[in-house]
């Protein structure tokens, strides 16, 4: 492969330029939120995340202090103050009236209508000076453009973390994943070394039947399952949501993959291993627990992969199965409730975002062979 | 918070602990009371008949239930419920499925989904074949398959939300913070409110999910790529086909299989996509599917069982071909085995 | 008092383990007790000496979210305080759906905040929600303001069909307001307009000066389209008589009626105008209404006016400083039609849900004035209760929306509530969405009215 492209015909240049371009398509929307999410979020808010390493120009407005901020000095009745409240940044105009707002350079002096001067400096510093004593209820408005230099910041991820329940929301999502994770494989398990490897009537009906459970769609389980959850809640006078509920729930949404993955990698296993243990007179449990397991290992785990990644990225079971106060909402919910209250805020809405991929990210990276081998033995004939 | 943590791995023991309790009981008990290793060897064949004929259901008993209560009789309550009123309380004959053809709301949710269909199976198979031939010849073709792949790790409603600030729009004049609206407007174009534009915005949700299942088929297919026998490519060199034409007229034909493996895998999520109808419109401007549809007629607005269920028996019965499709094929290669 | 305090601490520690999880209110009371004058801290004392909930929990859910939601577990806490149980607050944005799930999987929490009745009575009629006791009925009558009008929107049918009294409003908002920064309205030299001619000549002006009037936002995530309701429901009364709008909302007057198509075309005539309204039509219908005010504050201004409920300051850029960054003033009637001062209101009605002593004590707590002027004094809060003490107000402001209560000649609550909630809560949005998105108003309309005979 290495020998084909050492060739520098202008196709094989083609055929790079090509692939640069499908990668940097498909990254750059998740590349985007990333840098999103830890820019400040006054410059998130009104430019766009490409232009997060130039300075950014800000139309702002301020109130200055009332009338019983001032004080005299040499005769005449001055307030000041800073319009950048001691952040960063350089003031390149200003005015008084939202009419004007960018009306005078920074040095100028503005005559206000009471009569009195209003200017700003460059470095955001301002004084309305008059000679007679400032009058009125509120303070004058200073309208003002700035230019403010990028700021990359971690803040946006504390306050998901702190404020907005994303880290209760986090432990939530790892509660239901994990065991509704484990569960299925072992059950699994089981059910796919008897598909493969015991002789019984009626497989090759429950082997169609798992074949086509793999397709039934989940909405068609809703409605029949919400009610039996309701009925043994009542009659055990137990809540209808817990996480025992959509660990089963998950369970049993994730067995038709699970035995058919796990008894296609199964039924490939050699024969003679099977048979020459039973002729040393071991039982199909002691052949299951001491050779098929271990062998089964990579269908095992990307199997678990799957299911994590399933049961992680879920919406609509978390959303029937699970309540929504904050013990319950998992990180997937607790997005779509951010996008609902917090639809503005991207600050929080891509910090959120980033915080609810990063475990499967990882998961991904990491794994990533397995969870390949999986797809492969899924969907490809053989394991 | 501790303690929620706690609890979770205490049941997860108590879970495994429990299954492996019942895996390993089970089989003791069964040993144990049709003894087979030693005594009568007359009696001992017998109990390892018995034995061997109970032992599958034994492996199998938890994932039967499990199947049968979560997916086999849900599909026959869903049946059952679609002919009853809201609650499930009363028996109405079809007229949840008379009031669905005479809907507005169903016909376009109909409609939305066989653009769906139509698309979104074909595009991501498309990209996914074009990217696995094209990264099957550069060196670094790994790193951009994982690259490429890496959408399918991401969350529907996460997805959404990245796709959601792509799409963002601001009015004309103010700065966008949306990529699409910003390249729109530095070729010139004026912004718009994407996800709001009747019918177009069909096609720029089902780019979310065209984007997460492109790496699903490309790893599938380059795969298969892979396992096309190198003899009949050298053949086709040495008959003068260039590269366009091996690709199209050799290689596709030996992995048509995989291909319609992939086309229906997508097909079936297709019909399910309900996260990111309901994150990025929920159904406004003219963009329901069926999936959400259910969902919406389930719990908004005092919920009605009957209609929700009669939905979900449609986008059950779209399914019905590829479900025979995949046990026919699965028979087959079982007694290709 | 003190006692029943450190009980409810000590409960609380031990059920540690369950409750962390739970937005668990909190000890803090944001008020002292017995401090501050303007509160009835008589009705807490008596309150709290009536009711031992120690060791009992107590759940509530509702539409508050995020900053608003901080406010309801304030109160929750003089609760808490009062009688030693616990009480956890959860709130979402998809209340509407979340609430019938909860409700069907017999789950639910044990309070249940409305913000549409008709999906209370709804509920009701499934039989999922619990009537309240006796004589709670002839209370509301007896001590709000318009009292029987609140009881009419507080009984249902239950599942065999009688009426019963299943719950009352605690937090009411006024709709008719229209928001503005009196500081920009001076710049530009406007005048606050008396009457609805007044206030398209006003907008008229605004556009001749080069500038955008209007804000209008109805993005809502799964509710998008509802503030288009208001805008409907507000040219309804300002346009027809009343009892037109008794009957439209009851459909024995259908949405196609030429005259309710006619109140359409009016928002329209606001909505739909490219230079009334900031980023032009198209940005209505996408813009978060909760971020559609923000433009009031920006520099320069993107629009002048804002027409939005009492509630809305809650969602006013921070530090925005109610009376002084910006005013509200009544969105005026025609002068020319003999209509009155009509007011369109909405309001927040407690119901049961999952029966228990605490829920019951709960509601009674929200009878005593205490427990609606810890919140008038967080602001973001209306009541008609007329022993409440109205110096408890936060503000000016909040005072003066009392006022604009007061002299409504017409009151009439949000018609979308109690409509059926596949219409008030569906279709309704969706149809305004349309609307805006540009489709007739007798289609919209047409559609509308489909919907609601398929449900007959």
């Amino acid at each position: 492969m290495f020998a084909a492209s050492s060739s520098r015909s202008p196709l094989t240049w083609a055929v790079h330029a090509s692939v640069i371009f499908l990668v940097v398509i498909w990254t750059l929307p998740t590349f985007g939120l990333f840098i999103s999410s830890i820019r400040d979020k006054d410059q998130l808010a009104i430019s766009g995340w490409w232009t997060s390493l130039t300075t950014t120009e800000q139309n702002r407005v301020i109130r200055a202090p009332g009338p019983d901020a001032q004080v005299e000095q040499n005769g005449r009745f001055v307030i000041s103050g800073d319009v950048l409240e001691g952040g960063p940044g350089t003031v390149t105009a200003f005015g008084f009236s939202s009419r004007e707002p960018t009306k005078y350079q920074p040095g100028d002096i503005a005559i206000l209508r009471s009569g009195a001067e209003l200017t700003v400096e460059e470095d955001g510093a301002f004084s309305i000076s008059s000679a007679e004593p400032i009058e009125g209820r509120r303070g004058q408005r200073v309208f003002f453009s700035a230019e403010t230099p990028p700021r990359f910041t971690l803040e946006n991820y504390r306050n998901v973390l702190t404020s907005e329940g994303v880290l209760q929301s986090f432990v939530n999502s790892m509660t239901v994943a994990v065991p509704a994770t484990i569960i299925p494989i072992l059950i699994a398990a089981f059910a796919a070394y008897a598909l493969a490897w015991m002789k019984f009537p009626g497989r090759a009906l429950l082997i169609a039947t798992v074949v086509g459970l793999l397709v039934v769609p989940l909405q068609m389980s809703l409605i029949p399952l919400l009610k039996m959850y309701n009925g043994v809640g009542a009659f055990f006078g137990v809540p209808a949501k817990t996480y025992l509920g959509i660990w089963l729930a998950h369970t049993g949404f994730g067995l038709p993959l699970a035995i058919y993955l796990l008894r296609n990698y199964i039924a490939g296993l050699p024969k003679e291993l099977m048979e020459s243990a039973r002729v040393d007179g071991a039982s199909d449990f002691d052949i299951f627990v001491k050779i098929v397991l271990p062998l089964s290992f990579p269908a095992l785990a990307s199997f678990a992969i799957f299911q994590f990644l399933w049961t992680w990225n879920d919406l609509l079971v978390a959303m029937v199965f699970l309540g929504n106060g904050d013990d319950q909402l998992v990180l997937t919910g607790r997005l779509r409730e951010l996008l609902g209250s917090r639809g503005g805020n991207w600050e929080i809405l891509t910090a959120s975002a980033f915080v609810t991929m990063i475990v499967p990210l990882i998961v991904f990276f990491s794994l990533q062979r397995f969870l390949v081998r999986g797809l492969l033995a899924g969907s490809v004939k053989g394991g | 918070m501790v303690e929620q943590i706690v609890a979770a791995i205490l049941t997860m023991v108590l879970g495994v602990a429990g299954c492996a309790f019942y895996f390993i009981g089970s089989n003791w008990l069964l040993d144990r009371i049709f003894p087979f290793k030693q005594g009568d060897s007359a009696v001992a064949a017998r109990n390892q008949l018995i034995t061997a004929a109970i032992r599958p259901w034994l492996f199998l008993g938890p994932a039967m239930i499990a199947l049968f209560i979560y997916l086999v009789y849900p599909v026959f309550d869903s049946l059952r419920l679609s002919l009853f009123d809201r609650t499930g309380g009363e028996f109405v004959g079809l007229s949840n499925y008379i009031w669905m053809i005479n809907d507005g709301e169903f016909r376009q949710s109909m409609f939305n989904n066989m653009l769906w269909l139509i698309f979104v199976p074909s595009l991501s198979t498309f990209f996914g074949l074009i990217i696995a031939a094209l990264t099957d010849r550069v060196w670094w073709g790994n790193i951009a398959k994982s690259m490429i792949f890496m959408p399918m790790a991401i969350s529907f409603i996460g997805a959404s939300v990245i796709w959601k600030f792509i799409y963002d729009f601001r009015g004309e004049g103010d700065a966008q913070i949306g990529l699409l609206n910003a390249v729109v407007i530095f070729l010139g174009g004026s912004p718009e409110a994407w996800i709001t534009l009747d019918f177009w915005n069909n096609f720029y949700l089902m780019v979310i999910l065209i984007w997460i299942q492109t790496g699903f088929a490309m790893v599938i297919l380059s795969a298969a790529l892979r396992g096309i026998p190198e003899e009949t490519i050298e053949a086709a060199v040495i008959d003068g086909a260039n590269g366009v034409q091996i690709f199209f007229k050799i290689m596709i034909p030996q992995i048509w299989g995989t291909i319609a493996v992939v086309w229906t895998t997508i097909t079936i999520l297709v019909l399910k996509v309900f996260d990111i109808v309901l994150a990025m419109t929920n159904g406004q401007w003219n963009s329901q599917v069926l999936a959400n549809l259910m969902f919406d007629w389930m719990f908004r607005g005092g919920g009605d069982f009957g209609r929700g269920a009669a939905i979900a028996v449609v986008i059950m019965v779209l399914v019905i071909p590829i479900m025979v499709w995949n046990i026919r094929r699965a028979n087959a290669e079982m007694e290709g085995r | 008092m003190k006692q029943s305090l450190l009980r409810g601490i000590a409960a609380m520690a031990l059920l540690g383990g369950t409750m962390t999880a739970t937005a668990a209110v909190s000890a803090d009371l944001v008020f002292p007790v017995g401090e501050d004058s303007k509160f009835n801290w008589a009705s807490y004392e008596e309150f709290a000496n009536k009711y031992d909930l120690s060791g009992q929990s107590l759940t509530v859910f509702g539409p508050f979210t995020g900053d608003e939601s901080a406010l309801i577990e304030n109160v929750a806490a003089y609760f808490a305080a009062a009688t030693g149980a616990t009480v956890a607050y959860a709130g979402s944005d998809s209340f509407e759906q979340q609430i019938v799930i909860d409700t069907q999987a017999g789950s639910a929490a044990n309070i249940a905040a409305f913000p549409q009745p008709g999906l209370a009575a709804d509920l009701a009629s499934k039989g999922l929600l619990t009537a309240l006791p006796d004589g709670m009925d002839q209370w509301v009558v007896d001590n709000y303001a318009a009292g029987q009008s609140w009881v009419d929107l507080g009984t249902y049918a239950n599942q065999n069909g009688q009426d019963e009294f299943y719950g009352f409003f605690y937090k009411v908002d006024l709709k008719s307001l229209v928001w503005y920064s009196p500081d920009n309205f001076e710049d530009a030299g406007y005048e606050i307009p008396e009457s609805l001619e007044e206030l398209k000549a006003l907008t008229d002006q605004i556009v001749a000066d080069g500038e955008t009037p209007w804000c209008i936002g109805l993005g809502s995530g799964a509710a998008t389209g509802w503030p288009a309701t208001d805008w409907v429901e507000e040219m309804m009364l300002r346009t027809q008589p009343p009892s037109l709008y008794d009957s439209w909302v009851s459909n024995e007057t259908p949405f196609t009626d030429e005259r309710i198509v006619a109140a359409i075309e009016e928002f329209g005539a606001f909505a739909l105008n490219e230079d009334y309204v900031d980023g032009g039509v198209v940005s209505v219908g996408s813009t978060d209404f909760r971020d559609s005010p923000k433009g009031l504050f920006t520099s320069p201004p993107k629009c002048y006016m804002h027409r939005q409920a009492s509630f809305i300051p809650a969602f006013f850029p921070e530090g925005t400083e109610l009376g002084v960054d910006v005013d509200f003033f009544y969105f005026p009637a025609y002068e020319s039609k003999d209509l009155g001062k009509p007011v369109l209101g909405a309001g927040v009605l407690y119901a049961i849900t999952n029966p228990s002593p605490a829920a019951n004590a709960f509601m009674d707590f929200l009878t005593t004035p205490i427990a609606h002027e810890l919140w008038m004094a967080q602001g973001g809060f209306l009541t008609p209760y007329k022993e409440a003490n109205v110096e408890a107000y936060a503000s000016d402001a909040l005072r003066g929306q009392g006022e604009i209560l007061l002299n409504a000649t017409t009151f009439r609550f949000d018609a979308s509530d109690l409509m059926p909630g596949k219409i008030g809560a569906g279709s309704f949005w969706t149809g305004m969405v349309d609307y805006v998105g540009g489709k007739p108003a007798t289609e919209v309309a047409a559609e509308i009215q489909a919907t609601w005979d398929a449900l007959k």
